[in-house]
């Protein structure tokens, strides 16, 4: 198979990208729960819910920040990373069973690193809900490899 | 109801160990389907997966969990990948807290630490904590 990820060069300053959207179930929520071992009752009690502002159960953070990790891959061809340099986040709102989320994405920084082979990418990543609001935000650090 | 640990209860400072779990290739393919995210390489752990575990292993301490009521930002630091095999654990501790009217925010540095001890994945989360709620509202 010809290899088609995008090194280092390839990726310029200001493209951006969106993703397809997906619908967040409660199987996903289910899933993540054992999954991480992460069964706060914000994700995993219905009734306790009720009482709450939510007034249901409320996707994990971290599922919806993962989910949108797999979107990138939905949204433009692989880049040739080698690895995560860190992110910078915010959780603005709550995802409920059934939202649909998308991913927008933009290039905002390109950077030589210390090794020459490879250079660090900093995305502008936003979490959008089927109303178009916000409901996660901020910056990943991607590290690619140069052209060979 | 279950015992919380409210915003007022929160000790700054006091630093937590979790117990430690070994990220197997089936934690990948779970990860994987769920996410849809495809690892670059066989056999290494996609990174927000460890992160995800490391939340997890973080209620597996004696204390009754803290009362979150919204996870509000996360800075976080990939300092190298672990891979399957692997068994990781946390260490953390609150470094501050500001109170606000029902709640306050907490920010809790964590570090996600392998079985040799070394670094793995490092920074720090905010969380909103439900204040103890009063009588005379009750």
């Amino acid at each position: 198979m010809a290899d088609h990820r995008r090194y280092f060069e390839e990726i310029e300053l200001g493209e951006e990208y969106e993703s397809p959207g997906r619908t967040v179930t409660e199987a996903d929520i289910v899933m993540f729960a054992g999954l991480s071992g992460d069964y706060n009752v914000l994700h995993t009690d219905a009734e306790f819910m009720k009482r709450t502002v939510f007034g249901e159960r409320i996707a994990h953070g971290l599922l919806c920040l993962a989910i949108q990790s797999g979107l990138f891959t939905r949204a433009t061809a692989p880049y040739a990373t080698l690895g995560s340099g860190g992110l910078r986040w915010k959780f603005k709102a709550p995802v409920k069973i059934g939202d649909t989320i998308r991913l927008r994405a933009k290039v905002v920084d390109k950077r030589d690193l210390d090794k020459p082979d490879r250079g660090l990418i900093t995305l502008d990543r936003t979490i959008l809900n089927q109303r178009d609001e916000v409901v996660q935000q901020g910056q990943t650090d991607l590290v690619v490899q140069k052209r060979p | 109801m279950t015992s919380a640990t409210y915003f007022e209860d929160i000790v700054v400072d006091q630093p937590k160990t979790t117990p430690a779990i070994t990220v197997t290739a089936a934690h990948v393919e779970m990860y994987q389907g769920l996410t849809r995210e495809l690892s670059t390489e066989p056999g290494e752990i996609p990174d927000v997966l460890t992160l995800c575990m490391a939340i997890g292993l973080g209620w597996r301490v004696k204390d009754p969990p803290m009362a979150v009521q919204a996870f509000v930002a996360l800075d976080w630091k990939i300092v190298r990948e672990l891979r399957v095999g692997d068994t990781m654990h946390t260490s953390s501790r609150i470094v501050s807290k500001r109170p606000m009217r029902d709640a306050g925010l907490i920010v809790d540095e964590r570090t996600i630490l392998d079985q040799h001890g070394e670094v793995v994945q490092q920074g720090r989360f905010t969380f909103l904590v439900a204040k103890r709620r009063k009588e005379a509202s009750a």
